[in-house]
């Protein structure tokens, strides 16, 4: 009784791979908005030479978020470890800044970006579907090398 | 630095709303669709048929497009023209990415000319970037990458990779910058220095209240006149503040203040300027217990409290920058948003007045060179 169409039917793609796309995508985005953050503080680096050192961190955390989103894509499995550890620490530190009463968390932009992002990256790498997109590359990696 | 504006609230209220009646009327289409519905079957089976990725990139087109919607109304002209536009565009390819093949690349335009409208909008002053607008445009974003991710693999050229690469993180970084450019190239009039938010005021001080300014810094100056020696104020409870390279000043804190208002015997700090003959008294800060809670002016205009937020501190040395639109600060530093304070300056602060926000810069110098 299927009625679909052929185009949606071709457009259409495995949906084991999508918990690692949109996670990857999520990332990033997140590596993007990081590396704004720390180029931005570069400026500030002149006078304060705690935020050269923070500016640089942050850079070089953001590109490497950018070869984590590229490694999370291809299905690698310590690329999905390392997503989580970076993600469950952002939410923690996120979780506790929340809790504080310094005004870190006023709006949808910072709930959106440091509580709602990092969630869902690691639902999505956490969920059955995520798990299983994993598992799924390292069999057919052991079936390409044997 | 960056609020909801009142009249872009509903937006909150409307997306929320969409996301609920998306879910229910999954519910409900896989409930007739077991009942054999034609109808309702093709529905269920063009949505089962789509990727997560673009059912994603779908749900975020939607909110995107329901949010233009309903903030129609508080945009006029032209603006308000293409927020109808572009609202019904997202919708529309919102329901086309569930049945049809062709709605990638009208999506890819349609959220690119969105993003890039808005930057030249925030840029030229027409609209001001709120926090309704930055999360928009970071759902668009997201969309945005999503949809990108389900181009079909071309020719592997090296030109291409790279552009593949770079294409999405370009925008992520120009929307920031470009919304960050607007906000700073037009604040409006409540933005003293940067970070910093003044409280609303009239704008004309009365007799009653100019009297009741010059009370109050003449009882300040009464009252702090003791603490010339920074020893005393330290054996009075105050605790100085860390040494920072970017700020000559040094703010003394005493926490047994804390719950005093406004009151000229129990400032919350002590502020000393840091001269070529040791630390100098300058001046009285007072602070209120929590954000957005302004303190009493009885000066009027005259005695504007501000509260400093947008900005990232470090612990690390006691240093300050700006945070990015999307709220997001280097690693180490977090945002924070300062109670209300009000700075008495007891020495003669040139133009900028006795309860400015900040040390006039030729004061400032001159007493780093005394």
């Amino acid at each position: 009784m299927s009625i679909t169409s052929p185009a949606v039917a071709a457009s259409a793609t495995p949906s084991t791979t999508s918990s690692p796309e949109i996670a990857s995508v999520l990332v990033v985005t997140q590596a993007s908005l990081s590396l704004v953050a720390g180029l931005s503080a570069i400026p500030f680096g002149i006078v304060e030479p705690g935020f050269r050192v923070l500016s640089l961190i942050t850079i070089v955390i953001a590109i490497g978020m950018f070869w984590l989103a590229r490694n999370l894509r291809r299905q690698r499995r310590w690329a999905r470890r390392w997503v989580i550890a970076l993600e469950a620490l952002s939410l923690v530190a996120s979780l506790l800044l929340t809790v504080l009463p310094i005004g870190a968390m006023r709006g949808p932009v910072p709930v959106l970006v440091n509580l709602v992002m990092p969630a869902a990256v690691l639902w999505l790498l956490w969920s059955r579907s995520g798990r299983a997109a994993f598992k799924k590359a390292e069999r057919s990696d052991a079936g390409g090398a044997s | 630095m960056y609020d909801i504006a009142a009249e872009h609230a509903p937006a909150i209220a409307a997306a929320i709303a969409l996301l609920i009646f998306l879910w229910l009327a999954v519910r409900a289409l896989s409930v007739l669709a077991h009942r054999r519905i034609r109808w309702a079957v093709a529905l269920v089976e063009g949505y089962l048929a789509t990727s997560a990725v673009t059912r994603l990139a779908a749900v975020l087109m939607l909110l995107s497009g329901v949010i233009h919607l309903v903030l129609i109304p508080s945009h006029e002209g032209i603006t308000g023209v293409l927020f109808v536009i572009n609202g019904l565009g997202f919708i529309v390819l919102g329901v086309a990415a569930f049945f049809t093949s062709w709605w990638r690349r009208p999506a890819l335009v349609w959220l690119v000319a969105t993003i890039v409208a808005y930057i030249v909008w925030v840029i030229a002053g027409w609209e001001t970037p709120d926090q309704i607008g930055i999360a928009c445009k970071l759902i668009e974003l997201v969309a945005l990458g999503l949809t990108l991710r389900l181009a079909q693999p071309g020719r592997r050229t090296w030109p291409r990779r790279i552009w593949r690469a770079v294409a999405f993180p370009l925008m992520a970084s120009v929307t920031t910058l470009g919304i960050w450019v607007g906000g700073l190239a037009h604040p409006d009039a409540l933005h003293a220095h940067a970070g910093a938010i003044l409280q609303p005021v009239a704008a004309v001080a009365t007799p009653e209240q100019r009297q009741a300014a010059a009370r109050l810094v003449s009882d300040t100056r009464a009252s702090i006149a003791r603490y010339q020696d920074p020893a005393a104020a330290i054996a009075a409870g105050f605790k100085p503040g860390p040494v920072s390279s970017a700020d000559p000043l040094r703010h003394f804190e005493n926490s047994a203040n804390a719950n005093a208002v406004l009151d000229p015997t129990h400032p919350q700090a002590l502020v000393y300027a840091q001269t070529k003959h040791g630390l100098q008294l300058i001046g009285a800060m007072y602070q209120m217990k929590r954000a957005g809670q302004w303190g009493p002016d009885p000066g009027g205009p005259l005695t504007q409290w501000h509260q400093h937020e947008g900005i990232c501190f470090s612990p690390f040395g006691f240093e300050f920058s700006f945070e990015t639109p999307f709220w997001t600060c280097p690693v180490g530093s977090t945002s924070i948003t300062t109670p209300p304070m009000l700075h008495v300056w007891i020495v003669d602060n040139g133009k900028l007045g006795p309860f400015a926000a900040d040390l006039d810069k030729t004061v400032q110098k001159q007493l780093q060179g005394s």
